[in-house]
């Protein structure tokens, strides 16, 4: 598979540097809950990584820790040079090159798909309206939803607005895509489109953080499995090796579970 | 009455369309009312017909402190709505306080304290009776306008602003292009219940010798010994007003309806 319409991403799979994101000893409680015990990892550039685990084993909270929509308690977190911390103008900076899609979509419901992938591009990095609407329809034929550009959130399936979802973060050029859980919403025929969405994406060079439950996903796009396992990352190896002879019995119950349902 | 009203425009006209359009008809509608008001009740038999003049005048008069008030009304609103939210307590302390006491005390003792005890407490001050009645009630309509924006600010969901933080952009866009347009979407209804609440709350400025609608038609009572021709003149006028007010209101919340919930 080739990058179409010219969309070029900075990020080369075969670039290996200094890590894109670093993640130092990272601890996180929600009250006397502790959800993150102490996570180191890093993740470079290119690279898709999958995130799976059990629901609470602190995989979305990971990924939340990365852009601040969770503080850490304890630990760093590098991304692309910036330290995630409080300071205002530095996490606008941190977030305006990190892409999240949610599970939920969240879509602006009171703006057009088009004016929703617009918005961000005109207000945090000043394009000419002229220029971001280019910009978006370019993005919205990538993910295919050109045709439904003047409608509203509401009037479209949930797998479209997930793809428009990808489309408005695409649309500030992010250096990394943190995808949470992004099929969990859907109705099982339109986790299809999304997904296809997602591995053209990657095909495109594109550095992508998953979580998810999509074996399937992960097993042919991921570059990497991290598990989860009560906070702590209790694995790290190639889809190839994780899916394969499995030692780990967490593990071969975990795939077991997902396999069954 | 209202379906009646719904829809008077072709067919092939969008939501939005339709919406402005009975904006644009109830604006002018407003403006025909004030200016041909006085034709109007010309027509009616005396005492009414010869007082047509003082009618029109009184109508105006409440209409523009209905204006004035309202827009004060909502910048007031949502500053204590912003406050009561605030994460900074003693803006919380000063936006609970300020909708605690309007809310606690009679209007009627608002604009009594606004026009003889404010200008003694601000002697710099320098202001008619209308001024010092709008900001009576401004200040009244304004603690009730927070409420209603307090609640539609809260109304609109975590993953909007996480969604708008996720992208850059900073707090100011993320409230003026987010979170604002929602809220008061969710809080226009009430909004409207306040403005349309003010207009006919805007006779009490008649105590203070403001000479609007209600006051008008007193002093022709007064004159004439003829309580029922001057108060249902002046009644039949604020209805008049409410309802071309209702009609425009209507059209606002239509136009917000994307999802086309009210048809």
């Amino acid at each position: 598979m080739t990058s179409t319409h010219g969309m070029e991403f900075a990020n080369d799979r075969s670039m290996t540097a200094a890590p894109l994101i670093t993640v130092d000893k990272v601890t996180k409680a929600f009250g006397s809950v502790p959800v993150l015990k102490g996570v180191s990892t890093h993740f470079n550039a290119g690279e898709v990584a999958v995130i799976i685990g059990a629901s609470g084993s602190g995989k979305s909270t990971l990924l939340r820790t990365l852009n601040r929509l969770e503080k850490h308690d304890s630990g760093r977190i590098v991304v692309d040079g910036i330290e995630v911390g409080d300071d205002p103008k530095a996490l606008d900076a941190l977030r305006a090159e990190v892409g999240m899609v949610f599970q939920q979509f969240n879509l602006f419901p009171h703006l057009t798909v088009l004016e929703n992938v617009m918005l961000a591009p005109r207000r945090v990095r000043k394009l000419a309206r002229k220029e971001a609407e280019g910009r978006a329809l370019e993005l919205l034929e990538r993910v295919g939803m050109q045709a439904h550009a003047h409608k509203h959130p509401f009037a479209l399936s949930g797998g479209q607005q997930q793809r428009v979802a990808i489309a408005r973060s695409l649309a500030m050029q992010p250096r990394v895509m943190l995808f949470d859980e992004p099929t969990s919403a859907l109705d099982p025929e339109m986790v299809k489109e999304v997904l296809d969405v997602m591995k053209q994406l990657a095909s495109s060079g594109m550095t992508m953080i998953v979580v998810t439950h999509e074996m399937g996903f992960a097993r042919e796009v991921g570059d990497r499995i991290l598990f989860f396992d009560h906070g702590c990352i209790a694995q790290d190896a190639p889809p190839e090796q994780f899916f394969g002879a499995q030692e780990d019995e967490r593990v071969r119950a975990f795939i077991g579970q997902i396999a069954r349902q | 009455m209202m379906a009646f009203f719904r829809s008077p425009w072709p067919a092939h006209w969008g939501r939005k369309q339709r919406s402005n359009a009975t904006m644009g008809v109830a604006v002018v509608a407003m403006i025909l009312v004030l200016w041909l008001l006085a034709h109007l009740v010309a027509l009616a038999p005396e005492p009414i017909g010869s007082n047509a003049q003082a009618f029109a005048e009184g109508a105006r008069v409440t209409v523009e402190l209905t204006l004035v008030s309202g827009v004060f009304g909502i910048v007031l609103g949502v500053l204590a709505a912003l406050g009561k939210l605030s994460r900074i307590p003693p803006l919380r302390w000063i936006a609970a306080f300020y909708v605690w006491v309007i809310r606690g005390t009679p209007l009627l003792i608002q604009v009594f304290f606004a026009y003889f005890a404010l200008p003694e407490l601000l002697p710099f001050v320098k202001m008619d009776e209308f001024g010092w009645a709008c900001v009576a009630l401004s200040l009244n309509v304004g603690a009730y306008n927070a409420e209603a924006i307090r609640s539609g600010l809260l109304a609109v969901p975590k993953g909007q602003l996480e969604a708008a933080r996720s992208l850059g952009m900073n707090n100011w866009f993320t409230f003026l292009d987010v979170t604002l347009p929602q809220a008061f979407k969710i809080a226009l209804p009430p909004l409207v219940n306040n403005i349309v609440a003010l207009l006919k709350d805007s006779s009490l400025a008649s105590v203070i010798g403001l000479v609007e609608l209600t006051n008008t038609a007193d002093l022709l009572r007064a004159k004439t010994y003829l309580p029922i021709p001057s108060l249902v003149t002046s009644a039949a006028i604020y209805l008049l007003l409410t309802t071309v007010m209702t009609h425009f209101s209507g059209a606002v919340e239509r136009r917000f309806d994307i999802e086309d919930k009210l048809a």
